[in-house]
């Protein structure tokens, strides 16, 4: 008998949570749920011919707030569309897969999105694939241009958005060795290419402030890798914590949640850290600057561009030092001995094109990067 | 020199979660039931730990702040098992079921509790714990550098949990009851014991130390918590079974995957293995292979809990 009355309520509470499932539509996309508040669901919004939500993003593999890349375009986003009263939302695809990018497209479109903002270079074939599905839909795509098979079309409705990482990341190697470090490490992500300019331009950086300071071939090391993951990881904090045992003074964290690992394992050993793409000086004492990129004024730069009938689809641009595009936040820098003088000659040097540094295409393997003075080790 | 010293305070960080969350989880597996929500459970109390770390933040600091929160987790840890308890003594529902749907709560909840709470949804927290030297045994030539120095208390704290959970598991009268009831609970019930009771007990146990686990876990390798403890739940399932769900064993478990782990992540650093001509996944197989093979040499003999993973229904006696 109490088993039947156990089955019944059961049976009565699945059939309950069924009709909770029809009559509350907004459950698409959970991730999303501060702007639901707004009173709309993402699939009343595709019904509805007004409304929706016209600013989407879509992230990678992070999320919105993962203090870094993804956040700094949110909050580009985020900042013109309060401005100006325009709906926005952001949605996050299932996996990391194609697939799963281009069906984040489809629920972004549907729910009314006109502009779409794609952050990650994972967002190269999806976009390809997606530009001619949606013509009418304008694309932003930071970090990459929509590519599929070696082949690169940037269709009217996309603007791809590149950055100058080689000179950000050049601007922390300078600043890493004027400042006094003679040991270095870059801690890469996964090697994309964003990375992996950030990686070249580093190097170039430390060897450019070496030359200047005067420094004997081999004065300056730096040790060099690429992690394989973004992740914030017990396996990232020990290869970070081994750097340091072995005398290495400052690791350049290169790839999102692998930043919270080494600052970790510099809290321990009282060794700093070198942020990536904003700024990350609020994260941990142990990060003395950022190398970062204007991600946030970019977009809203973008977003505006669609709004204001100015949208440059078709193009690729990469935004470079002369647009501001990339620099060191000083004002939360914790330098010592490298001043804002000393950043605003080396800024101005590359700005006007007088210091022109190497990016991705000088080879595949750090060790291809022509340096006489730093010695590489590179870690695989 | 260093380096030995690096290697052993870092095993530490591997080894000690994975010896709490194994211990914990052979409570509930030698109780009779399967527990494979470890993960879920050590996020929970990672989030429950890590959220009282972030909002004390300046009002209080040292040593007490992570006492308090290793309570807290604790306490989760174990409130939150109490679901698993129920879906599997109460309801008599499939063990790996409602573990696996524990598994994937947590880590949504825990992003839902963090964007509510402090808007983001990593945890942030500041880490006044390390302790650079004890006193007096930190001077201790070789053994001071080793487990003295750049320690966090929760290697102590885990240490005597071990000793304290191998002492009631093999030495009690709770612990001699708790092994009847995974082994044969009609014979256990038979004479008086509880069968029910005990179980909820074990997962309880399980529960709190997976809970402490989760934040023993975090604290020295994260500046922030992001609903997320990377797997290491189920790593101490290895373990559990590596260990043959025997304290001892578990412990060595617990000691030769962290071993492995750190070889595996610092080898670059470590002159003799860095000459090896092996690749760097060789190193972070090494501990699965290892699994892989004593199971199919034991399986035949497995000291696998007879009845663990099997609804008790003392109507069937």
């Amino acid at each position: 008998m109490k088993k039947k009355i156990v089955s019944l309520l059961l049976a009565a509470a699945m059939a309950l949570s069924l009709t909770g499932c029809v009559s509350k539509d907004d459950a698409v996309q959970p991730q999303g749920t501060n702007e639901v508040q707004e009173g709309e669901s993402v699939e009343e919004a595709g019904d509805s011919s007004e409304g929706g939500y016209e600013l989407a993003l879509i992230t990678d593999v992070g999320t919105i707030d993962d203090k870094s890349f993804n956040q700094g375009s949110w909050e580009g986003l985020k900042a013109y569309a309060e401005e100006h009263g325009i709906s926005y939302k952001y949605y996050q695809p299932e996996e990391k897969s194609d697939e799963a990018c281009l069906a984040a497209i489809d629920l972004a479109v549907k729910g009314g999105a006109k502009l779409i903002v794609t952050p990650g270079f994972l967002f190269e074939v999806p976009i390809f694939e997606a530009q001619t599905k949606y013509p009418d839909v304008k694309f932003v795509i930071i970090d990459a241009a929509p590519t599929k098979d070696k082949t690169t079309e940037i269709a009217d409705n996309v603007v791809s958005i590149f950055y100058a990482e080689e000179q950000a990341g050049y601007l922390a190697g300078y600043a890493a060795v004027k400042e006094g470090y003679r040991n270095l490490g870059f801690m890469g992500g996964i090697a994309v290419p964003a990375v992996i300019r950030f990686g070249y331009g580093y190097i170039q950086g430390a060897e450019a402030a070496a030359a200047e300071l005067g420094l004997a071939a081999g004065d300056v090391k730096i040790k060099y890798t690429y992690v394989g993951n973004f992740d914030t990881s017990p396996e990232n904090q020990t290869l970070a914590k081994s750097w340091y045992t072995e005398g290495v003074e400052c690791i350049f964290a290169c790839g999102g949640g692998v930043g919270n690992s080494v600052m970790a394992a510099a809290e321990g050993e009282g060794k700093v850290v070198i942020g990536v793409d904003v700024d990350q000086s609020a994260e941990s004492e142990t990060v003395i600057t950022s190398s970062m990129k204007n991600l946030s004024n970019s977009v809203y730069q973008a977003v505006a561009s669609f709004y204001d009938g100015t949208f440059a689809g078709g193009t690729s641009t990469t935004l470079t030092a002369a647009e501001d595009g990339v620099q060191l936040p000083m004002e939360s820098s914790k330098f010592e001995n490298f001043t804002q003088e000393d950043y605003d000659k080396v800024f101005a040097a590359i700005k006007s094109g007088e210091i022109s540094i190497g990016n991705d295409t000088l080879g595949a393997e750090p060790t291809d990067v022509p340096v006489s003075i730093v010695e590489i080790e590179n870690i695989k | 020199m260093s380096i030995l010293y690096f290697v052993v305070q870092q095993t530490m960080f591997f080894a000690i979660p994975l010896l709490i969350v194994a211990v914990g989880g052979m409570y509930s597996e030698r109780s009779g039931v399967v527990n494979i929500a470890l993960e879920g459970i050590m996020i929970m109390g990672a989030l429950a730990g890590t959220v009282f770390i972030h909002l004390t933040d300046g009002v209080m600091s040292g040593q007490g702040v992570l006492l308090i929160a290793l309570l807290i987790s604790g306490g989760v840890g174990g409130i939150f098992s109490l679901l698993h308890a129920f879906a599997a003594i109460k309801l008599k529902a499939d063990q790996t079921i409602s573990g696996t749907a524990l598994n994937m709560f947590a880590p949504a909840f825990a992003i839902l509790v963090a964007r509510t709470l402090l808007g983001v949804q990593q945890v942030p927290f500041k880490n006044s714990f390390l302790i650079s030297k004890v006193p007096l045994l930190g001077d201790l030539p070789l053994i001071g550098p080793m487990f003295f120095q750049k320690s966090y208390i929760t290697t102590y704290i885990g240490l005597l949990i071990f000793a304290a959970a191998a002492f009631v598991i093999n030495r009690t009268r709770f612990g001699l009851r708790l092994r009847a009831c995974g082994e044969h609970p009609g014979a256990a019930d038979s004479v008086g014991v509880n069968v029910y009771r005990i179980r909820y007990a074990g997962v309880l146990i399980s529960g709190v130390l997976a809970g402490v686990g989760g934040l023993v876990f975090i604290i020295p390798t994260s500046t922030v918590f992001n609903a997320s403890v990377a797997g290491y739940g189920f790593l101490a399932l290895a373990v559990l079974i590596f260990g043959q769900w025997r304290s001892r064993k578990i412990f060595f478990a617990a000691f030769f995957f962290a071993v492995m782990k750190t070889l595996a992540s610092a080898y670059s650093a470590i002159p003799v293995l860095k000459d090896l001509p092996f690749p760097n996944e060789m190193y972070k197989m090494f501990p699965y292979l290892a699994t892989l093979i004593v199971l199919a040499f034991i399986s035949k003999n497995s000291q696998a809990p007879r009845a663990s993973g099997v609804p008790y229904d003392q109507g069937s006696r």
